[in-house]
């Protein structure tokens, strides 16, 4: 036998699998000795025999388990029945996104930079210890403008004003300076930083001396009500 | 495995005694001469004294006078000697028919390795990626075959394929485990881990 009837006679795949037999296997066996490219195939697989046998599983019939995990892992990414309907719910998600919440986001957008008259609720009159609580009706997803005074008590290098929610929960808080509080302050209110219900805007000074802890003083309380027009 | 040329210059090494030479030519028909024998040998030792007498003899022949008269033939000498060395074992060991001419069913048998080479872990993942890459009938086939040994004929019959498609289907198993070893190989002769 020679190499080129080896290969066309798969000899060495017969070799390997135990179907050479008399004069055929001897004629191999003495090419084999003397053909280093067959001889290469023939320990390639042996090799590869070996190696499967322990892979498909020692005991008899089972078959390795981590081939499930793996076929697991990529049947997830080449199923068409997994793909379909992923694409199917992408294609949904992304047409929900542009035809429904860009446009949305977009007219909030205008809404916002476009020129309005705002609501206002004016605290400067009611006094910080009024009996009347002053009502707003404030525009769902709008503003209304607060106008109030920081009481005119020296001393304080700085004033913080925090809104408080009808549980007493912080709902906002912002910083104001002595040059700022000279004047009746004029606050942008978003209707979503309130709640609807008894709202508090508190007024606190940081003394100017430099209290020892740093702690802020109370100087006045304005209550109101909101009712958000929807 | 390096491919070497058996030439002139080979054979004059192995007369002369060159140890790395011998050295090589013991391994390279060490593992031709062990594939030869266990389908016909059942012992381990009956396979390891055929191994030694027929080096002993090979030697013997290349360093008498007149020796080897054509180098290229190296191979074929080595085969030819092994025969003779497994008929006389037959002989010895008094059995009636030579297991020669039987078909040789399990050239790979139930011993874990075959050519008591280690199984090296990169030689499993690799083997384990050839087999994740065949569907399922190939890889029934294969264990049917080659891990429980099943009646090669039964087995096709049941999966629907022919002996041609079982042939066709280990060579290209062997081509792919070949060709992902050495990219692996290669792979990490460049310092990056593959697989």
């Amino acid at each position: 036998m020679n190499h080129q009837e080896a290969l066309r006679e798969m000899a060495v795949e017969r070799y390997l699998l135990g179907e050479l037999s008399g004069t055929s296997l001897d004629s191999f066996e003495e090419h084999l000795f003397e053909c280093p490219e067959c001889t290469m195939e023939v320990r390639t697989g042996v090799s590869f025999i070996d190696a499967a046998r322990t892979e498909l599983g020692a005991p008899r019939g089972v078959t390795a388990p981590h081939r499930q995990n793996a076929r697991s892992w990529t049947f997830w990414f080449t199923s068409p029945w997994i793909l379909a309907p992923a694409l199917a719910a992408c294609l949904l998600l992304l047409a929900f996104e542009t035809f429904v919440l860009q446009p949305r986001m977009k007219l909030e957008v205008a809404q916002a930079q476009a020129p309005a008259v705002l609501n206002p609720l004016i605290l400067a009159n009611a006094g910080p210890r009024g009996d009347s609580i002053p009502e707003i009706a404030a525009p769902e997803h709008g503003s209304f403008v607060i106008s109030l005074d920081v009481p005119a008590t020296g001393g304080f290098s700085s004033y913080r004003c925090s809104l408080q929610g009808p549980e007493g929960s912080l709902l906002w808080q912002t910083t104001v300076s002595s040059e700022q509080a000279r004047d009746a302050l004029l606050i942008n209110m978003p209707t979503d930083k309130t709640k609807e219900g008894l709202n508090t805007f508190l007024i606190q000074g940081l003394p100017a001396n430099g209290d020892a802890n740093g702690t802020l003083v109370d100087l006045a309380r304005y209550r109101f009500h909101v009712t958000i027009q929807k | 495995m390096n491919f070497v040329t058996f030439d002139a210059s080979y054979v004059n090494k192995l007369r002369a005694g060159d140890a790395p030479t011998e050295q090589h030519f013991i391994i390279y028909f060490s593992e031709l001469i062990l594939l030869k024998l266990r389908p016909r040998l059942r012992s381990q030792e009956q396979i390891e004294d055929v191994k030694q007498e027929t080096f002993s003899r090979t030697f013997s022949l290349i360093r008498s006078e007149g020796g080897l008269r054509h180098a290229e033939r190296l191979g074929p000498l080595v085969n030819s000697i092994c025969n003779n060395v497994l008929m006389e074992q037959y002989r010895s060991s008094n059995r009636v028919e030579a297991l020669e001419d039987e078909a040789a069913e399990r050239l790979v048998e139930t011993r874990p390795n075959a050519l008591n080479m280690v199984i090296s872990d990169d030689t499993r993942k690799v083997v384990r990626r050839v087999l994740d890459g065949l569907n399922e009938r190939d890889r029934s086939l294969l264990q049917a075959v080659f891990l429980e040994e099943r009646d090669k004929d039964e087995v096709c019959t049941e999966l629907g394929v022919d002996r041609d498609y079982l042939r066709v289907l280990l060579h290209r198993a062997k081509a792919s485990f070949r060709v992902m070893y050495s990219k692996q190989a290669d792979a990490k002769k460049s310092g990056w881990v593959f697989g």
